[in-house]
């Protein structure tokens, strides 16, 4: 069901919106509780002192600071620049703009909610994503800067 | 709430993502010179104007970071419900996974308040 192969491009869009979603979510979980490593980590549920703080975070910091993490984040933001703007035209379709008009659905037939507007939106969120790819990776590994 | 309305505020959250989200990415990212990395500037603790303590002082950027939390908390439970629900159609399952995420989603805002509003108030 959810391989788009045999479909539309609305269905590749589909299938990338919910693939995107999921890891994105799992990210979004992991950042949560990664963050929490700012205050001092898990067990922290008061100020902590601001050097015990800032220890346990240059800790955390000198985890994450690797290629391997590095590749990763430059992959979640290219799914977040895509997700976004294809959310973005999903809700459009969902309040009916862009839509265009209504009419009999043929056989083999491109679907006609996906209007020319619709599919617009959609390469746009391609290519920002692929925006995404390239200025992380210069923000993250300083590959344009080298 | 019907299925209608979970969905409508599953919209009305991710806008409100794509705004509270943009303004998190560019204190991260679009603030970094181009020469620079983020390990040099924004992921530093203290002592640059966007290190990470420095934003979670400012109470504007803080409580952006929070409604951040709330609508994306929101926004991918229940994105993760409809997925479960389409691929798995069963009453009983889709119960089950509501209370699931309900619980995921309690633990992750109440995680994520308590690192903002520590952080806020670390001197």
């Amino acid at each position: 069901m959810l391989f788009p192969s045999r479909y539309s491009l609305e269905r590749w869009s589909y299938t990338l919106q919910r693939i995107t979603g999921v890891v994105v979510t799992l990210y979004f979980v992991l950042h949560v509780i990664e963050t929490g490593n700012f205050v001092g980590g898990p067990s922290v549920w008061y100020v902590p002192p601001y050097d015990y703080a800032r220890a346990y975070y240059e800790e955390i910091r000198e985890f994450l600071h690797n290629p391997v993490f590095d590749v990763g984040l430059v992959i979640i933001g290219w799914m977040v620049a895509f997700h976004a703007v294809n959310g973005l035209r999903l809700t459009l379709a969902h309040f009916g703009i862009t839509l265009g008009r209504p009419s009999r659905v043929e056989p083999e037939a491109p679907p006609r909610s996906f209007s020319p507007f619709q599919r617009a939106i959609f390469w746009i969120s391609i290519a920002l994503a692929v925006f995404a790819v390239v200025y992380s990776l210069n923000a993250l590994m300083g590959v344009l800067a080298a | 709430m019907s299925e209608r309305r979970l969905m409508l505020l599953h919209y009305v959250t991710g806008i409100g993502i794509l705004i509270t989200g943009a303004v998190h990415l560019w204190v991260v990212f679009f603030t970094v010179p181009l020469d620079q990395t983020i390990w040099e500037t924004t992921m530093l603790f203290d002592n640059h104007p966007f290190a990470i303590l420095s934003v979670y002082r400012n109470a504007l950027l803080a409580s952006t970071l929070w409604l951040l939390l709330v609508f994306t908390t929101y926004h991918a439970m229940n994105g993760i419900r409809v997925i479960l629900m389409e691929l798995i159609p069963n009453r009983s399952f889709v119960s089950a996974i509501k209370w699931v995420l309900i619980a995921l989603g309690l633990f992750l805002v109440v995680y994520g308040t308590r690192t903002i509003l520590i952080a806020y108030n670390i001197r």
